[in-house]
């Protein structure tokens, strides 16, 4: 898990110029795109940090958490917009709702083998989307609905970035708090070994159980302050492809570890947007790269630098040079003589 | 009434015949790979590309589609499944056939156009002639013709011993001297050219639409879970109970909810019978 460990030393001062450069961002970034683009990549890492514990570190494979996502949208887009609610109030139902929705998908399917698993979830996923479609009165069905803005001061891009940056750093802070202790251990345990987990005692099922909870309250979130920063959302933004995405930042990034799966979204997020052609190709790439991922480095790409950095770092040379005793030995030699 | 019969029916039996391709892969590699809807896609969009786009009489459109699923099935088996399963991490293959199907699905998105287009008529036959129609009893008859060569090529053929050798148990067969990787890439290949022949059969019914792969992926998974993993009649009656649960569905409630009630099979299923209904009960190894 210490993955980073030969940098605990400097960790303090990589964890503090982190700080300052998510903190000082709206004065450097270029333009209000790159802060839309900073704030979604935010949005996103609200889910995939708790997707994380769930794909990363316990090896539940779902590729579904954008039904999740779609329903805390939805949830927000309809109290907030809809029905006038106070926008925090909307954003907490929102991700209370996307929790519960984790309770209801999860206790079936946790239960069930692993391709069974993920194709459930992708199962769950569609039937949301074919849920919106279905109850148009509701949802806008195929025209959508607009995503109810923050009030001040979260309304302008800046605030609103500061608002995501916030809630990514205490999900992260949350999932890292479960990650470094026990939990974290058994969760896995889960995933390497579970007979050898349940027989030390971990209680699969409710820890499966609880984690995927977990990561539907962070979809429910993320799903309103998505609908809130695209500021109109259709069921064709909730597309399948998008989970893959999700899956693919995570995988690329490397399981078992949170400093992977957040550089994995942040450049594949800003990439897409940065190089013209990519945005072309859309998913074929993200198709390709967890391809390429998968068969060459299955650990994620967080593997290779550690091998890189190994390679690189001098090793400590072991000096045992060794001293002649030669008093001892012209005694034993008198002795013998 | 009738029609919606026949309509489920035909449309479950194209999910039967990718049931009975995930059966054929799973015989041999214990593998589910996500990429099977895709190959019946594959054969319906290259059969229509053949027949439409490049004037080909519709027997050779139609091997045409068996050799695109065919080699698809072998570039499976070589690009996603053999180094994964070398590797011996049981999730991996998930990942790996995932990619490929995503690859294939957004690669032929590109190639041919996100819009469903019509799939050339294959016999001379006047539209009107309702449940008669050759877009029902195409599909039907292939799924059907599938089931009985295959159930023919396992009890019959020596090949067919070695890939049930195999199913049964791949460790023991290598030891007796069957080549495993060989059967292994051979059963993906006959799986390839199965399901192009089940999308091309199919193609009038669905369309040729990029967009088919997953669908089937997950119905025919649905199918084949209802009916039994690794049983061919459960995968029949899987597919012609899921077919017909949709049609009906559709007709009393209207289209919205289809997957939701196919999905809601698959977990009664799973709950009450969790190997399904003509599925072997294994033991679980521990």
């Amino acid at each position: 898990m210490t993955n980073f460990s030969f940098l605990l030393g400097r960790n303090q001062l990589a964890l503090a110029l982190g700080a300052i450069m998510v903190a000082s961002l709206p004065w450097w970034a270029g333009n209000q795109y790159q802060l839309h683009l900073a704030a979604l990549i935010c949005v996103y890492w609200i889910l995939i940090s708790g997707l994380n514990l769930v794909i990363g570190y316990t090896g539940q494979l779902s590729i579904g958490h954008v039904g999740l996502l779609s329903i805390g949208a939805y949830a927000f887009a309809i109290l907030a917009g809809k029905m006038g609610w106070h926008p925090a109030l909307a954003l907490v139902v929102a991700g209370a709702l996307g929790g519960i929705c984790g309770l209801a998908l999860g206790l079936p399917s946790l239960r069930l083998p692993g391709f069974y698993f993920a194709m459930t979830t992708m199962a769950f996923a569609l039937i949301v989307n074919e849920l919106v479609l279905a109850q148009g009165n509701l949802t806008g069905g195929g025209i959508g609905l607009p995503g109810p803005i923050f009030p001040a001061p979260l309304d302008s891009p800046k605030g609103f970035y500061y608002l995501a940056a916030g809630m990514a750093l205490l999900v992260t802070w949350l999932s890292w708090n479960l990650v470094r202790r026990i939990w974290g251990l058994g969760l896995m345990a889960i995933r390497d070994n579970p007979v050898a987990a349940q027989a030390v005692g971990v209680p699969l099922f409710r820890v499966k159980l609880m984690v995927f909870v977990f990561s539907g309250i962070t979809a429910g979130v993320a799903g309103a302050m998505f609908a809130s920063l695209q500021s109109y959302i259709t069921p064709d933004t909730f597309v399948f492809e998008l989970s893959l995405f999700f899956f693919v930042c995570i995988v690329i990034g490397g399981r078992g570890s949170i400093i992977g799966p957040f550089l994995g979204t942040v450049i594949l997020t800003a990439m897409p947007e940065l190089v013209a052609p990519l945005a072309k190709l859309g998913h074929f790439f993200y198709g390709l790269l967890l391809l390429v991922v998968v068969l060459v480095v299955p650990e994620g790409l967080g593997r290779v630098f550690e091998l890189l950095l190994e390679r690189l770092r001098p090793r400590p040379e072991q000096h045992q040079a060794i001293e002649p005793d030669l008093p001892r030995l012209a005694r034993a030699i008198k002795e013998q003589g | 009434m009738l029609t919606v019969i026949i309509s489920g029916l035909a449309i479950g039996m194209l999910y039967a015949a990718t049931a009975l391709v995930y059966n054929v892969m799973y015989s041999t590699s214990k593998v589910l790979s996500v990429t099977t809807g895709h190959i019946a896609m594959l054969g319906g969009v290259f059969g229509a590309w053949f027949v439409t786009t490049l004037h080909l009489p519709w027997g050779l459109g139609l091997l045409g589609g068996i050799a695109v699923g065919a080699a698809f099935g072998w570039f499976t088996e070589v690009l996603a499944i053999r180094r994964v399963l070398n590797r011996g991490d049981d999730h991996l293959w998930l990942l790996s056939t995932l990619a490929l199907a995503t690859m294939v699905q957004q690669g032929v998105a590109l190639w041919w156009g996100t819009e469903p287009k019509p799939f050339p008529r294959l016999f001379a036959q006047d539209f009107n002639s309702g449940v008669l129609d050759q877009k029902f009893w195409l599909p039907i008859s292939i799924a059907v013709l599938m089931a009985l060569g295959l159930e023919l090529f396992y009890r019959r053929t020596m090949y067919g011993k070695l890939f049930m050798a195999m199913s049964e148990d791949a460790f023991a067969a290598r030891a007796r001297g069957v080549s495993t990787d060989r059967i292994r890439l051979m059963s993906y290949v006959l799986s390839g050219a199965l399901g192009g022949l089940a999308g091309f059969a199919a193609g009038q019914l669905t369309f040729a639409y990029f967009a088919l792969g997953l669908t089937l992926t997950l119905n025919g998974f649905i199918a084949l879970a209802v009916g039994g993993l690794g049983s061919n009649v459960g995968a029949l009656i899987g597919g012609a109970a899921l077919g017909l649960l949709n049609a009906f569905a559709s007709y009393w409630f209207g289209g919205e909810y289809q997957q939701t009630i196919a999905v809601g099979l698959l977990m009664v299923v799973l709950l009450v019978k969790p190997e399904g209904l003509f599925g072997s009960q294994k033991v679980r190894p521990v």
